[in-house]
């Protein structure tokens, strides 16, 4: 996309990235890069010796939708909102789950289909925890973080997708 | 040429709608104006766009309803100020 009159906007400029957050109390760590995604650097993030649980989620980009061939991804995010939306949701499964480590890490930028766009990392003292709080920072990723994908295809045209439209299976959500 | 302006910031649908990821407007300018002060640059975005859409003001999401639709009355309305940081937020698709 051009931009017109106005110089690219910070948050659109790999430059002013990663960004990144940290709580050390509840350790938490948020990642926005433009560089692709090291599970072991999240996994090693959230790990502790008090831990026996450590989930990790990789969400990596298909090749298609709905049958059409997608030629390139690529993600756009508002760090000003992003990350504190991110931070509100690592919160939430923190105290709901009485987690030891939350990594929630995003690419932005174009990412080759295959590779990873979002990394979730959590650790916990059993595994219950760890499972169930990794499934639902992921869907409350998806339905909240200001992070928006556009997808080009190999037949020409471009969409900007709308996670509001599928469920966690991918099927088409009809309006009630 | 308006030398007081806001920056106002277009993601995903309304940075093609619009041909632009960011612009400055004229401010100040009542956040009840906002949709109808884009309607007027760009026409249709409101119902193609905007009706899906949050606004964000300096970081806060924020409710650009007039007062009058809402039953409130005008007075206390926010105001978009000189030098604020306005966002269009489209349906969000991380993952």
């Amino acid at each position: 996309m051009t931009t017109k009159d106005t110089p690219l906007p910070a948050h659109l400029d790999p430059k002013t990235y990663p960004r990144t957050q940290h709580d050390e109390s509840k350790n938490i760590h948020l990642t926005l890069t433009y560089m692709p995604l090291d599970a072991t650097i999240y996994l090693s993030q959230t790990s502790s010796p008090a831990a026996g649980a450590n989930t990790l989620f990789l969400g990596t980009t298909r090749d298609t939708f709905e049958g059409r061939s997608v030629s390139q991804l690529s993600y756009t995010s508002y760090p000003p909102l992003t990350l504190k939306t991110l931070k509100e949701i690592a919160e939430a499964a923190v105290e709901k789950h009485q987690l030891l480590g939350v990594s929630i890490a995003h690419r932005l930028g174009v990412v080759p289909v295959g590779e990873a766009s979002i990394a979730i990392a959590v650790s916990s003292g059993h595994r219950a925890a760890a499972w169930r709080a990794g499934e639902e920072i992921l869907e409350a990723c998806k339905e909240r973080a200001e992070i928006w994908k556009r997808e080009e295809f190999v037949d020409g045209g471009m969409e900007w997708r709308a996670n509001a439209d599928r469920d966690a299976e991918g099927r088409l959500r009809v309006a009630s | 040429m308006a030398t007081q302006t806001f920056t106002i910031h277009y993601f995903a649908s309304a940075s093609s709608y619009t041909g632009k990821n960011t612009e400055t407007l004229p401010a100040p300018l009542k956040l009840s104006l906002l949709f109808s002060e884009l309607e007027s640059r760009y026409p249709g975005i409101e119902e193609k766009v905007l009706g899906s859409c949050g606004v964000s003001l300096d970081g806060e999401y924020v409710d650009v309803t007039p007062a009058e639709e809402k039953g409130g009355d005008a007075e206390g309305e926010r105001v978009i100020e000189v030098g604020s940081e306005v966002a269009i937020i489209p349906p969000v698709s991380s993952g």
